[in-house]
């Protein structure tokens, strides 16, 4: 099963919506604080080439990965 | 159906089908035989969620596969709505509000977040009812509870393109094609762009326009902030929270933004205002690891200038989201905002526009939520004279 991380920042609504859309959808989902954990910001960096969020990294059973950055409904739709 | 329900695909099956109202029999692949049974209907297959309609069965089926088998069972696909509304901001959530009150069948469409620009941003201080202001985005979930409590309906996804075909207009979006008696654009503005060298370069990755999300990124850094209107003198006072010093460039010699904020900006000790400063590029690269701005060359009272900073946050006005009505019929004025009449109607009649998308708004939450109660009243007083 796929899992699925949500990067976000304590007053980002952008990322509020990523998680509506995924519990909409009935997806279940870490969230990672960066506001809280600001080490992380490096790794979503590396994973991203982005800093910003909402960043949702959906690591598949094949050990690959994809990136969805900011609330982009298509690209969420089309890989999840 | 065959399903369970510790499959994520299958519970977003079955509320769809839910919604649809559409009638079917759930059987549960962990319940004795049933795997077999689903397994030997379908040539072997193991995976869910697989939906049979008839002989017909699809395994995991998109929206495209639902329309497909279901067209001639699904009452939405068929579903009329009275008015379906663009954009989940003030304006829409406040027409809403009357419309869905009224018995209106009304449905929303957001492609962005529920709130619109009002919910991000941090604090709202000149919206009345609130006398300490509000988040914004607290008061767009304010907005939007009161629709959904009258029986609103909000559909995450995007319309594509409108036309009229009879007396319905017909919508194409990324939820399938839906039908309604009148619509009304809502879609408000989005962030303009300065359009100087590494700014596209550098988007996301150290130049920003939602200092609500990405202000934590820059804890003890500084910052550029450019525009002199009130989103500028807000978000920059908001981000002081987080940097420690934010360099303003204002291209006059003056600020538009209220003096209120103006006075606030004066005093923090954190943010130093540049008048008569217009940005010219934007210079990056990688510092420890994450992508920084390191510089913006501007050009200060005629002056090259270098402004130090680690990311650049641009304020500099809106432009109206309008480009899903190209063939649509609707008119613009000269700067691209949607002409209306006295009651809100565009050059197309049936299809209402309200808030900042508007030619002639005044770019206010206040005044966004007025012109969407307005137009509901317009759009029930229309729809009254078709039943007639």
């Amino acid at each position: 099963m796929k899992k699925i991380t949500v990067f976000t920042t304590t007053t980002c609504a952008y990322c509020g919506m990523v998680k509506k859309w995924l519990d909409s959808k009935g997806i279940s989902y870490n969230v990672v604080n960066l506001d809280e954990q600001p080490e992380m910001q490096k790794e979503v960096y590396a994973k991203s080439g982005a800093l910003t969020v909402p960043v949702t990294l959906i690591e598949n059973d094949d050990n690959t990965e994809e990136i969805v950055i900011g609330y982009n409904l298509s690209r969420l739709a089309s890989v999840l | 159906m065959y399903g369970a329900p510790w499959c994520p695909f299958c519970v977003s099956l079955k509320a769809k089908l839910e919604k649809r109202n559409i009638k079917f029999i759930y059987k549960n692949v962990d319940d004795e035989g049933v795997r077999d049974e689903m397994s030997s209907l379908t040539n072997g297959n193991q995976t869910i969620p697989v939906l049979f309609v008839g002989e017909i069965y699809k395994i995991n089926p998109s929206e495209k596969d639902l329309k497909e088998v279901l067209m001639s069972e699904s009452e939405s696909s068929q579903k009329t709505y009275d008015v379906i509304m663009i954009g989940a901001g003030p304006t829409s959530l406040a027409a809403a509000i009357y419309t869905a009150r009224e018995d209106i069948e009304t449905l929303i469409f957001e492609k962005g977040i529920i709130g619109g620009l009002a919910a991000i941003t941090d604090m709202v201080d000149n919206y009345p009812g609130f006398e300490e202001g509000v988040e914004g985005l607290a008061l767009a979930e304010k907005l939007q509870k009161q629709a959904e409590r009258f029986g609103a309906k909000i559909e995450l996804g995007e319309v594509q393109s409108i036309k009229k075909d009879g007396n319905v207009f017909v919508l194409q979006t990324t939820s399938g094609e839906m039908k309604s008696k009148t619509v009304l654009i809502g879609t408000g503005s989005e962030w303009k762009k300065i359009g100087i060298p590494g700014e596209q370069e550098y988007y996301g990755k150290g130049v920003h326009n939602c200092a609500t999300c990405d202000g934590a990124f820059y804890r003890d850094k500084r910052l550029v902030v450019v525009g002199g209107g009130n989103s500028s003198a807000q978000e920059a006072l908001f981000l002081t929270k987080f940097a420690s010093h934010i360099d303003i460039l204002i291209r006059k010699d003056s600020w538009k933004a209220s003096e209120v904020l103006v006075h606030e900006v004066e005093k923090n000790d954190k943010i130093t205002v540049h008048f008569n400063t217009i940005p010219d590029e934007i210079i990056g690269g990688v510092v420890d690891g994450l992508p920084r701005i390191t510089k913006v060359i501007a050009t200060k009272d005629g002056v090259k200038t270098d402004f130090e900073t680690d990311g650049v946050f641009v304020f500099i006005g809106l432009k109206p989201v309008t480009y899903f009505l190209k063939d649509s019929g609707v008119e613009f004025d000269e700067f691209g905002f949607v002409k209306t009449d006295k009651k809100l109607m565009t050059s197309v009649e049936g299809i209402f526009c309200a808030g900042d998308v508007r030619s002639g708004a005044t770019m206010q939450i206040a005044s966004a939520v007025g012109e969407g109660a307005s137009a509901a009243l317009s759009i029930r007083e229309y729809l009254e004279a078709l039943n007639r």
